[in-house]
């Protein structure tokens, strides 16, 4: 924010032209900052390996790390202004009033620069998230083709194990989790009646890093040797040690990925426990916020611990320590374990957040109350703390102590009740109601019946025999899509349809957004739902060949997914012709109660005018007279108070 | 809630839960079972599946019905009762699922702990993976090595796991039972074939570039037939006529998989032709015995072109016993030159 004007003030009245160009913060800047802090890591790597009369002198692996994936992408930042703020303030430059001309966005210019308004970076993340959900798309499509017959038609193994790493890693760090971090980044300041989010600056950065990850994982593609090619498990040895220098791209775009995640996360439960509106008090919370404030738990303590797999799975690479090497006294069942106590709370950092969007439009939709609020809320709490003690349900087969599979199994079964709690409460809270069909309410029941086909399927898992037999193979990717497609991804569309007027100030498309859902519904069971069949009947997963007799389904999954990469042309067309040309949004078009739909569409630069007194239930649907709460004349307060806070 | 809403919320979950249980029987899910644990494991499955089906039916019907009779009017703009909760209801959503996953928790440890207990007399048999082969030995039999799993029927077997290099995952679908293999642990897996019949040994964790090419054959044959092979093939391999050991060496150890040899009757297309080994062995510039046995013991000291390097495991040398090695080097010079 007040960076970007420091340098404009400061620098840019006493040079003109191309100085100017060169020394503000954006696009330009940050070119040549990744490469002289590219050249500094490569300086520093080149003079280690001199001093310690190492050979051979230039080691490409050490120097692309160092390099290209530490150093650079940190000049990056530095070009583009995420840290201006703070090292001014750290070299003791005057400080500087806020002025808030970083704030906002007046021109689309405004969305490719470090921008600290909580709705601009909302939206930063949808776009990006959208980019790589394409190019991830993309990805699998190319996997489906070469799948669509046995043998090897269009891409070599190499090709096909990175297609599909490369397929997870980016739908997973760079679609899935950030883009509800980007509906969250718009909708829980408003939601909670604040003007902004704790952090901004922190917010800006987080957002920042995104790109870095998502770019890194994409161009390993390019690198000597090929992709990542040991999936998005990356487990040891094989990712280690037997693999190309693309593993080292893939480790560290885990760390640029993981950092924004938990600098969001640490972000969302400053602001959701510091900032709430006078009256919102925990219980008077929508459930949006409740999702998001337990994801955020669960991304903070989970997440250090897939930092910590990959750092260690790439010094083992990079630099031969033996933390995973079974040949040097390594223990590569310990990888697994420290990755599952991250990334099966993941699964729930990717469903959490879809939940509390499915309480927003279901209750809306229904124009009824949600049902079992509390219930509701500790539901969430419930999944947090379970969530942690399941992990090695993804090691049944692992060769890890088999004592410990009973009690995970338990555990791991134990879950289904909290998940089966809020889907029940969901059904009751449609019953009786006065249910209207708009796209995001499609999208609901279209969650509400997959991820009930992902969650059964994840108890037939949890059942060790069960999982003996499916493990590893498409029963596991029909699983997984159900829940992040069936489950995430509904959720996402239902959610950007849903908040599209607010953040746009347009509506969609209503008619293309039913053909929209129509067509990924059907899509979706088509290329989903017979890889079960695959899987109990034989088929592994992570295959680029396969015995014929499997051929038949497999063409037809490969059809069926054409289909539904198809529908999301549709999605787009819908979202960008709307947004250019769709009709002016009212404040309020769904006559919802959370705050976000107080104010105008989009909102203003600050959110709230006046401070929103919260004096009830967020779903007070059928109340007569029941508000969420009122707009009182608020106390003057001057902009520096406001960006302060 | 109305009478009539019951009945019909029923009849649409009979009909969801007929649709799916039809779905569930209609289809192929699972292979017929070739041991007992497979049986057991079968089970399991279709006793959580008809829970399954039976919560699905409940939610889809549900569902369909709220679509049905709650659609609003398009002018309707009036809001539902506010109905915020029922705590009858809520304890039963959270006691009903509670008692049916501890039920099927409980069946699952049952059926896990019968598919563990080792029956009377077990063979035991040494699975050695490596990038892209299994070997099975048998050390009760002179650690007789073999590239097929030859297994005698109804006799409880117990396989003991190493892996050379990176992470295997040993499965038979008509089996049921999966173990991964761990370099550095010897986890085991417990089987007991019951039918007749040839399957497929299948990896099923992605362990590198040839992980789909990892496949073998499991032989479940009858007590007396095991007992024969066994015979047979431990005369073959130390058969004093080089010709004759060579070639069971060659069989046993897998060489066929990748590689063609028409002598051997092999076709594969991964490694080298080694019908052509003589042509090889001059453009190495190698003496043609010297060029064989260096490249079974260190195949990356000279790799032909047109062939990727780090496919063939390093571990023959180590893995074949010397008389065998020789054999074998005597068996491919002799026909590796068509």
């Amino acid at each position: 924010m007040t960076a970007t004007t420091f340098d404009e003030h400061h620098l840019a009245p006493r040079h003109g032209g191309v100085w100017r160009l060169l020394f503000r913060p954006g696009f330009v800047r940050a070119a040549w900052m990744f490469c002289l802090f590219g050249a500094i890591g490569f300086g520093i790597v080149v003079a280690f390996r001199w001093w310690g009369g190492w050979q051979p002198l230039f080691k490409m692996e050490d120097i692309t790390l160092v390099s290209l994936l530490v150093a650079g992408p940190l000049g990056f930042l530095a070009g583009i202004g995420a840290f201006d703020y703070w090292v001014y303030y750290a070299l003791g430059f005057p400080t500087r009033e806020e002025d808030h001309s970083g704030h906002g966005a007046k021109s689309w210019r405004d969305y490719f620069r470090v921008n600290t308004d909580h709705k601009v970076i909302g939206v930063q993340y949808l776009v990006t998230t959208m980019f790589f959900f394409i190019v991830g798309g993309f990805l699998a499509l190319m996997v489906r083709a070469e799948l669509a017959k046995p043998g090897m038609q269009f891409v070599d193994t190499q090709t096909f194990n990175g297609l599909f790493s490369v397929h997870a890693s980016l739908m997973i760090f760079l679609f899935v989790i950030p883009a509800f971090a980007g509906l969250a980044n718009f909708v829980v300041p408003l939601m909670l009646g604040a003007p902004d989010m704790a952090f901004p600056r922190l917010n800006a950065l987080s957002f920042w890093l995104l790109p870095i990850a998502g770019i890194m994982m994409l161009s390993s593609f390019v690198v000597p040797g090929g992709a990542f090619a040991c999936g998005w498990t990356g487990y040891v040895p094989l990712c280690s040690t037997h693999e190309p220098l693309g593993a080292v791209f893939f480790n560290q775009g885990v760390q640029w990925a993981g950092a924004s995640s938990i600098m969001t996360a640490l972000n969302f439960l400053v602001t959701i426990i510091t900032m709430r509106a006078p009256g919102m008090t925990f219980w008077r919370m929508p459930l949006l916020v409740w999702a998001n404030f337990t994801t955020s738990l669960l991304v903070v303590i989970a997440t250090p611990f897939i930092a910590g797999s990959q750092f260690f799975s790439m010094f083992d690479h990079v630099m031969h320590t033996a933390f995973f090497d079974p040949n040097n006294g390594g223990y590569p069942l310990g990888y697994q374990h420290i990755f599952w106590f991250y990334s099966h709370p993941a699964v729930y950092i990717m469903m959490l957040p879809g939940f509390g969007i499915m309480s927003e439009v279901i209750s809306v939709f229904s124009r009824k109350p949600i049902f079992g609020y509390r219930l509701m809320a500790l539901s969430l709490m419930a999944i947090v703390v379970l969530g942690f003690s399941v992990w090695a349900h993804h090691m049944f087969v692992s060769g890890m102590a088999s004592w410990l599979r009973v009690p995970m199994m338990i555990t791991t079964l134990l879950i289904a009740v909290p998940t089966g709690i809020k889907i029940f409460s969901w059904l009751a809270t449609m019953w009786e109601g006065k249910l209207h069909f708009n796209t995001p309410m499609l999208f609901a029941l279209g969650f509400l019946s997959m991820f009930v086909i992902g969650g059964l399927s994840g108890v037939m898992l949890g059942a060790v025999p069960i999982d003996i037999h499916v493990s590893d193979t498409y029963f596991i990717v029909a699983h997984i899509h159900y829940v992040l497609f069936g489950g995430s991804v509904f959720t996402i569309f239902a959610g950007m349809y849903y908040w599209f007027p607010k953040i746009t100030g347009h509506m969609y498309d209503e008619r293309l957004g039913k053909l929209h859902f129509w067509l990924t519904f059907v899509g979706f069971n088509l290329t989903f739902f017979p890889m079960h069949i695959l899987g109990t009947e034989g088929m592994p997963r992570r295959v680029a060949d396969y015995a014929p007799k499997f051929a038949g389904l497999n063409m037809f999954i490969s059809l069926a997914s054409f289909g539904l990469g198809a529908s999301v042309l549709v999605f787009l067309y819908n979202m960008i012709t709307s947004w250019r040309n769709g009709p002016i949004a009212p404040s309020n078009p769904w006559r919802a109660m959370t705050l976000e739909w107080l104010v105008t569409s989009p909102p203003p630069v600050f959110n709230f005018d006046q401070i929103p007194q919260v004096v009830g239930s967020p779903y007070e649907y059928g109340v007569p007279g029941a508000q969420h709460a009122i707009l009182a004349p608020a106390p003057t307060r001057t902009v520096e108070e406001v960006g302060a806070s | 809630m109305r009478r009539g809403s019951i009945a019909s919320l029923l009849g649409i979950g009979v009909v969801a839960g007929g649709i799916a249980a039809a779905v569930a029987v209609a289809l192929p899910w699972l292979p017929t079972p070739a041991s007992r644990e497979a049986s057991r494991i079968d089970f399991e499955f279709w006793f959580v599946i008809i829970i399954c089906i039976v919560i699905f039916a409940i939610v889809v019907a549900a569902i369909l019905y709220s679509v049905v009779v709650f659609r609003a009017a398009p002018d309707d703009d009036s809001d539902g009762p506010p109905i915020h909760g029922h705590t009858g209801l809520e304890i039963a959503w959270t006691i009903v699922p509670t008692l049916l996953v501890t039920a099927i928790g409980i069946s699952s440890a049952i059926v896990l702990s019968n598919d563990d207990a080792l029956g009377k007399n077990v063979l035991h048999i040494n699975v050695i993976a490596q990038q892209f082969a299994w070997t099975f030995s048998y050390p009760d039999s002179k650690n007789l090595t073999s590239a097929t799993l030859m297994l005698p029927k109804d006799r409880s077997v117990l396989l003991t796991f190493t892996s050379k290099d990176v992470i295997h995952s040993f499965w038979v679908p008509e089996f049921g039972q999966k173990q991964d293999t761990v370099p550095g642990l010897h986890p085991t897996l417990h089987i007991t074939p019951d039918r007749l019949g040839t399957f497929p040994v299948i990896c099923t964790e992605l362990c590198g570039l040839g992980h789909a090419t990892m496949r073998s054959t499991a032989v479940v044959m009858t007590p007396a037939a095991f007992d024969k092979w066994i015979a047979s093939q431990t005369k073959a391999v130390t058969s004093p006529n080089a010709g004759q050991a060579g070639a069971a060496v060659f069989k046993n150890n897998g060489c066929g998989a990748c590689h063609t040899l028409t002598a051997a009757g092999a076709a594969g297309k991964v490694g080298p032709d080694l019908d052509k080994l003589t042509t090889y062995a001059k453009q190495a510039k190698q003496p043609l015995a010297a060029f064989v046995r260096s490249s079974i013991v260190n195949p990356n000291a000279y790799v032909q072109a047109g062939y990727p390097k780090n496919v063939m495991p390093g571990t023959f040398g180590t893995s074949i016993p010397k008389q065998q090695l020789d054999a074998l080097v005597t068996y491919l010079t002799t026909n590796g030159s068509k």
